[in-house]
C-alpha cells in the first residue's frame, strides 16, 4: 500500500523517525508548503483515527497497534477503513460532482463518500483532516467492514 | 431453489450449512468479524464479507450489516445456524421486508415460542403435555399458595422473560414459597427488566428428552424421533444420544406423533425441536426451539436424513421430501461436544491449536471448523467441534466412541476430551442410567474426592 505514495521524500521521513527515537518524543509534525508530514509512535494514531482502531483497542487495550503483526491487516495508518458493509458512491447523486478527488484537502467530519446499505445512504465523514492521496475503491463498488477506502495524509 | 445463500454464523455450524449448500449446488456467502478472517467457513465459502469488529453485537448480531452483505453479494436467502440471530423475530421480519428468505419459521412462530408463557399456552392448546402450574404470571402470594397446594410441592418459580437458569427458585413447601417468590421476582427484574414470574411443578430426577420435527409451513409435518440430552452442566448439554436409552418404540411413536400433529396444526415451517422433561413415563413440555440445534447430527445419523438439506428445500418452497412412513430409525448415535475448556474447572481455554488429529473409520463424523495452527479467538462460544458416533446398537456405539475418543488429539489448548474419556467408561453412562442432575453431581463428588476447589 505504502508503495503507491511515491512522490514523498522518504529520507525526510527517516530523519524525522530518527529524531523521534533519539528524543523519545511520541509525535513530530512538520509542514513545508503543500507537504505536511507527521511521524508518531504507537498509541497516538488511535486518537487520530478512533473509528479505525476502536475494536482492537477494546479487545486488547494493552497492545500497541503499530507494533504488532496485526498491523499487516491495516497496512497503512493513513488508510480510511470502511465503517460498514455496503456499496460505495463517490457523489451524492448519479452524475453529480464527486465529494473528493486525489489531491482534495479534506477537513475532519467532511463527507468523503457515501455508502449505501439497506436502502439508506450513509455519508462517510473524513476521520481527520488532510489531503486525499489515493482513492482505493471504485464508484459503485461493494465494500466490507474494514476495507480501505481512501488514503488521507 | 435459491440463487445464493448467506450463512449468518461462524464456527462448525457455518461449515455444516456450507456443506449442505455445496451438495445442493448453491453458492455461499460467509460473513465474519475481523477476528474470524482466517476461519474455515470463510476460507471455504464462495464469497466472504467482513461485517464488523470482534464483539458479536457489532458483527454476528448486527442485522444491518448482514442485510447489507446480502445486498452487495446478491444472496437471496440467509441460513442463521443456531444461536446469534437464529431465533430473532425482528431479524426474520426485516429479512421479509427486504425480500430475503429466512431459512427458518415465520417471525410469528419465533415470537410465540420465544415467550415462555405464550409457548406453554400454545403447546397445551396443540395437545402437547405440559408441566402443571400457573396459567400465567403470578404476583399474589395467596394465589401462588393455592396453585402450589393444587399441583403439589416441590415447585419451581421461573421468570417469564428468563432463560439460562437465572430467576429460578425452588420451594419445597409452603414455608419456603414466600421467600422463593420474592427472590425470583427481584432476580428476574434485575436480569431481564421484567419481574413477572410463573410457577410449575418441580420434577426431581427428570431426563431431558426432545423431539425433532420438520414442518412444510402448510399443515404437513413429521417427527424424526427423539434425542436424550440429560447429560448437562449448568444447563449446557455436553453429550446427547439418539434415540433415548429410556424410551421404548411405543413411547417414541406416541410422543413423536403428538409433536408432529401439533406442529402440523400450527402450520409450522422448517426444523424445530420440542423439549421435554421426562419423569416416571410422563412428558412435560419445557420449550420449543425454532431453529436447527447443535445436536441435530445424531438425528441425521439414525435417520440418514440431512436436516439442513431439508430446511433449505422447505424454505425454497419445495415442501418436505419425505412422509412419516419414510422415516426409519437405524442404530444408535452419540454426540460429544468438544469445548476449548479445562475438563475439570471448565474455564475457557482460547489460544492456538498446535496439533490436531481427528478420529476416522466407520460410523465416525466430526463437525468442526478448527485445524492445526488455528487460533481460537476469545470472543465467542468455546465449542470447537462435535464428535458424532453411530453404531448398529448402543453397545457398538459406545465401544466405537471409546475408540474414537482415544484417537482424538487436540494440543496447545485444553479441551473437554478427557471428560468424555472418563464418562464413556462410567457404569451409569454405560447403562444409560442418568438424569439431568447426574453430571453435576458426578463432577461435584469427583472434585470433593480429589480436593479440587471448583467455583
Amino acid at each position: 500500500m505504502a508503495a503507491k505514495n511515491s512522490g514523498i521524500d522518504q529520507a525526510l521521513i527517516r530523519d524525522l523517525a530518527g529524531i523521534l527515537n533519539e528524543t523519545d518524543l511520541t509525535e513530530i509534525e512538520v509542514e513545508q508548503g503543500e507537504l505536511r508530514i507527521r511521524v508518531s509512535r504507537q498509541g497516538t494514531q488511535m486518537m487520530a483515527a478512533p473509528q479505525m482502531y476502536a475494536a482492537p483497542a477494546q479487545s486488547a487495550p494493552m497492545q500497541s497497534v503499530s507494533a504488532t503483526p496485526a498491523a499487516a491487516t491495516v497496512p497503512n495508518v493513513n488508510n480510511v477503513p470502511s465503517p460498514m458493509v455496503g456499496t460505495v458512491y463517490f457523489s451524492a447523486a448519479p452524475g453529480a460532482a464527486p465529494f473528493i478527488e486525489v489531491g482534495t484537502k479534506v477537513k475532519e467530519g467532511q463527507t468523503i463518500l457515501i455508502i449505501e446499505a439497506m436502502k439508506t445512504m450513509n455519508q462517510i465523514p473524513a476521520p481527520r483532516s488532510g489531503t486525499v492521496t489515493a482513492i482505493l475503491v471504485e464508484d459503485a463498488q461493494p465494500v466490507e467492514y474494514g476495507e480501505p477506502l481512501i488514503v488521507i495524509e | 431453489m435459491f440463487h445464493k445463500i448467506l450463512i449468518a454464523n461462524r464456527g462448525e455450524i457455518a461449515l455444516r450449512v456450507l456443506r449442505a449448500c455445496r451438495e445442493l449446488g448453491i453458492p455461499t456467502v460467509a460473513v465474519h468479524s475481523t477476528a474470524d478472517s482466517d476461519a474455515m467457513h470463510v476460507r471455504l465459502a464462495d464469497e466472504s464479507v467482513c461485517i464488523g469488529p470482534p464483539p458479536s453485537r457489532d458483527s454476528y448480531l448486527n442485522i444491518h450489516q448482514i442485510v447489507a452483505a446480502c445486498e452487495i453479494t446478491g444472496a437471496d436467502a440467509i441460513h442463521p445456524g443456531y444461536g446469534f440471530l437464529s431465533e430473532n423475530a425482528k431479524f426474520a421480519d426485516i429479512l421479509e421486508a427486504h425480500k430475503i428468505t429466512f431459512i427458518g419459521p415465520t417471525a410469528d412462530h419465533i415470537r410465540i415460542m420465544g415467550d415462555k408463557i405464550e409457548a406453554k399456552r400454545t403447546a397445551k392448546r396443540l395437545g402437547i403435555p405440559v408441566v402443571p402450574g400457573s396459567e400465567g404470571g403470578v404476583s399474589d402470594e395467596a394465589e401462588a399458595a393455592r396453585i402450589c397446594a393444587d399441583i403439589g410441592y416441590p415447585v419451581i418459580i421461573k421468570a417469564t422473560a428468563g432463560g439460562g437458569g437465572r430467576g429460578m427458585k425452588v420451594a419445597r413447601n409452603e414455608e419456603e414459597l414466600a421467600m422463593a417468590l420474592a427472590t425470583a421476582r427481584s432476580e428476574a427484574g434485575a436480569a431481564f427488566g421484567n419481574s413477572e414470574v410463573y410457577i410449575e411443578k418441580y420434577l426431581q430426577k427428570p431426563r431431558h428428552i426432545e423431539v425433532q420435527i420438520m414442518g412444510d409451513g402448510a399443515g404437513k409435518a413429521v417427527h424424526l424421533g427423539e434425542r436424550d440430552c440429560s447429560l448437562q452442566r449448568r444447563h449446557q448439554k455436553i453429550w446427547e444420544e439418539a434415540n433415548s436409552p429410556a424410551l421404548n418404540a411405543e413411547e417414541r411413536e406416541k410422543i413423536g406423533m403428538i409433536c408432529a400433529r401439533a406442529v402440523a396444526g400450527l402450520g409450522y415451517r422448517g426444523a424445530g425441536t420440542i423439549e421435554f422433561l421426562y419423569e416416571n413415563g410422563e412428558f412435560y413440555f419445557i420449550e420449543m426451539n425454532t431453529r436447527l440445534q447443535v445436536e441435530h447430527t445424531i438425528t441425521e445419523a439414525i435417520t440418514g436424513i440431512d436436516l439442513v438439506h431439508e430446511q433449505i428445500r422447505i424454505a425454497s418452497g419445495g415442501g418436505l421430501s419425505m412422509s412419516q412412513e419414510d422415516i426409519k430409525f437405524s442404530g444408535h448415535a452419540i454426540e460429544c461436544r468438544i469445548n476449548a475448556e479445562d475438563p475439570r474447572t471448565f474455564v475457557p481455554s482460547p489460544g492456538k491449536i498446535t496439533h490436531y488429529h481427528t478420529p476416522g473409520g466407520l460410523g465416525i463424523r466430526i463437525d468442526s471448523g478448527v485445524y492445526a495452527g488455528y487460533k481460537i479467538p476469545p470472543y465467542y462460544d468455546s465449542m470447537i467441534g462435535k464428535l458424532i458416533v453411530h453404531g448398529r446398537n448402543r453397545v457398538e456405539c459406545m465401544m466405537r466412541l471409546r475408540r474414537a475418543l482415544d484417537e482424538f488429539v487436540v494440543d496447545g489448548i485444553k479441551s473437554t476430551l478427557p471428560l468424555f474419556r472418563d464418562l464413556v467408561g462410567n457404569p451409569d453412562i454405560a447403562n444409560g442410567d442418568y438424569d439431568i442432575h447426574w453430571l453435576e453431581k458426578y463432577l461435584a463428588e469427583k472434585d470433593a474426592a480429589e480436593g479440587i476447589a471448583n467455583v
